[in-house]
């Protein structure tokens, strides 16, 4: 289960979010994520990704269910990333799309703050929503991955 | 149809971070953000390898890999399909990537934490976009490769290399909007770049010098490699180059920052190419802007392409010059100058030369002087050739290829902008007059010891 601290900056506004599997030969793919929502005991982590614009990820995740997520504040390089596996999909739950306006107008702001256009922060997250799929999976490891030394050691994990 | 990387540069120059993805041999996945997916060529690119990396580490052992990148202008995302090959610690690569990765951290904030290891280079399997929306691209302010071409007719219409230069600098402006550029040449044994020209500062700069392997231009010459910066960083800056430079030079290197390199104070793109021919580096073609971002990949390509040619003209001109040289002296002699005699000094050590009190040059231009005043004064000879400062002992040319019409531009801008006493006028293909406007006192100080 994820620890509180690393729950919150998930589902911080203005984060970026990404995801990879890999298929049954071990190719990497990835699927970019317009919204996450975590469970209220912390145990699970759906994130949210559009299911045609990244095809080659959801082949892969239905063979192998393996799965990393990563999260990333731009105006601050946290980043942390999760490992799972048993990921399954599944249909979008009530709120999930006012999830995604609201990750994506989160981004807009945060970016902006770093100087990017509103309509590129809004054209780089467009998909057609009924292609979102929901991801849940069981994080299993929690790593640190901002950029310096400390970048790979695993987060405190709560008990 | 299928993608090449080309196509899709601009998605690679790490404005907006790609997305990178491994997998263990276990099937474990791991997604990071990277700072710059390096392009390589049309079928490689070559990602930053920094601290510790789980990448890394992953594709040394599966060597696939998947990126996503976002073009910064319509938000295109495109996925690459890669393939591990090898990690390069050291040369052009590794070096045109450390500057850049500079740039980079510099912006974002990260200077002193992003450190590059190594540039692990793959090989591109596939390009495939992401369906999606994208934003219409803004139109381009010119047809880069149309630049190129009318930038290239400099070399059709310049007979010697000072005219060249001064039209292709020109031309960068009117043809790419390059505003400030210079070209410098390299002093082999020396190990140092000296300005042969300028565009765009207030002070020419001509004389000035750099050491290989500081800032973008050193590196540039050293590496062979076009060096391409698109942030202001500090790492490459000429103030920490140059102060470099003359740590290294030691307590006797005083002159080597004499001169003044005319660079933007407040550059933020810097581009050095280097001239090169049959393979060896003649000199490095420079350009920067005050601006962020300001040159490309497609940029750096015409510069490369102009640099190239620069070379081959530079070489073709010197072989002309060698074949046409006059044989043997030339007698003409000139009025002896009156007025208020000026004093000459040339320190043997270094060939350095003042005129008065004011430093004027040093190295091999020193010596060439020094050569046309000593015959000056011996019997009044004021018509030269370049065949006999190349057989001169006096002067101790480097080596035979040695490009001494560089020499001579570099003499002839130094007298012209810091002394109206003596001049030098180019004659003809080999020859050249020494103007003496004021009696000349030469006073020669030998080496120490």
């Amino acid at each position: 289960m994820l620890d509180a601290e690393a729950a919150a900056f998930l589902l911080r506004p203005g984060v970026s979010l990404a995801a990879a599997t890999c298929d049954e030969s071990n190719v990497p793919r990835i699927g970019r994520c317009v919204g996450c929502r975590v469970s209220k005991d912390r145990s699970s982590v759906t994130v949210l990704i559009a299911s045609q614009q990244y095809q080659a990820f959801f082949e892969a995740l239905r063979a192998t269910r393996a799965i990393a997520v990563v999260c990333s504040l731009p105006s601050t390089h946290r980043t942390i990333q999760l490992k799972g596996s048993e990921a399954v999909i599944e249909p979008l739950a009530r709120g999930d799309v006012d999830i995604v306006a609201s990750f994506v107008d989160s981004f807009v702001i945060e970016l902006a703050s770093l100087g990017y256009p509103e309509d590129l922060a809004r054209a780089y997250h467009w998909c057609d929503p009924t292609e979102l799929r929901a991801v849940r999976f069981m994080p299993a490891a929690a790593f640190e991955q901002t950029p310096g030394p400390g970048a790979g050691a695993p987060l405190a994990r709560s008990a | 149809m299928t993608i090449t990387v080309d196509a899709i540069r601009a998605c690679l120059e790490g404005v907006i971070p790609s997305t990178v993805a491994t997998c263990a041999p276990d099937g474990t996945p791991n997604i990071s953000y990277v700072s710059q997916v390096h392009y390589v060529d049309s079928a490689h690119v070559a990602l930053t390898f920094q601290f510790f990396n789980k990448t890394h580490k992953n594709v040394l052992a599966n060597p696939r890999a998947a990126v996503l990148a976002i073009d910064p202008q319509s938000a295109a995302r495109f996925q690459l399909e890669l393939e591990y090959l090898r990690t390069e610690t050291e040369g052009p690569l590794f070096e045109s990537m450390k500057a850049k990765l500079a740039g980079i951290a510099s912006h974002t904030g990260m200077a002193g934490v992003f450190r590059l290891l190594g540039s692990d280079v793959y090989r591109v399997l596939g390009v495939t976009p992401v369906p999606g929306r994208k934003l219409p691209s803004p139109t381009p302010r010119r047809n880069l490769l149309a630049s190129l071409r009318a930038c290239s007719q400099v070399f059709e219409r310049s007979a010697d290399l000072s005219v060249l230069l001064e039209h292709l600098l020109a031309a960068l402006e009117a043809q790419f909007d390059i505003r400030h550029a210079m070209v410098l040449m390299l002093d082999a044994p020396g190990e140092r770049l000296y300005t042969v020209a300028s565009r765009g500062y207030p002070q020419s700069g001509v004389g000035s010098e750099i050491a290989l392997g500081c800032g973008v231009i050193g590196v540039a010459a050293q590496q062979k490699s076009p060096i391409r910066i698109m942030h202001m960083t500090a790492e490459y800056s000429y103030g920490r180059a140059i102060r470099e430079s003359a740590e290294r030079a030691g307590m006797g290197g005083h002159l080597e920052t004499a001169i003044p390199l005319p660079g933007l104070a407040d550059s933020r793109s810097q581009l050095a190419a280097p001239i090169v021919a049959a393979g060896r580096v003649l000199g490095v073609l420079y350009v920067e802007s005050p601006e962020d971002q300001r040159f490309s990949y497609d940029d750096e390509d015409a510069l490369v392409a102009l640099a190239g040619q620069l070379g081959l003209a530079m070489r073709a001109m010197q072989e002309t010059e060698d074949t046409h040289e006059p044989a043997g002296t030339l007698a003409g002699r000139q009025p002896l100058a009156k007025g208020a005699p000026v004093t000459v000094r040339h320190f043997a050590a270094d060939d350095s030369v003042f005129i008065g009190d004011d430093y004027l040059i040093k190295g091999v231009a020193g010596a060439i002087l020094c050569k046309l005043l000593a015959d000056y004064a011996r019997d009044g000879r004021t018509e030269f050739t370049n065949r006999e400062l190349r057989l001169d002992p006096r002067i101790r040319l480097p080596d035979l290829s040695d490009n001494l019409e560089a020499r001579l531009i570099l003499l002839h801008r130094r007298l012209a902008e810091r002394s109206g006493a003596l001049l030098l006028e180019k004659t003809g293909r080999g020859r050249f007059r020494l103007c003496v406007n004021r009696p000349v006192q030469l006073v020669e100080v030998p080496r120490p010891g």
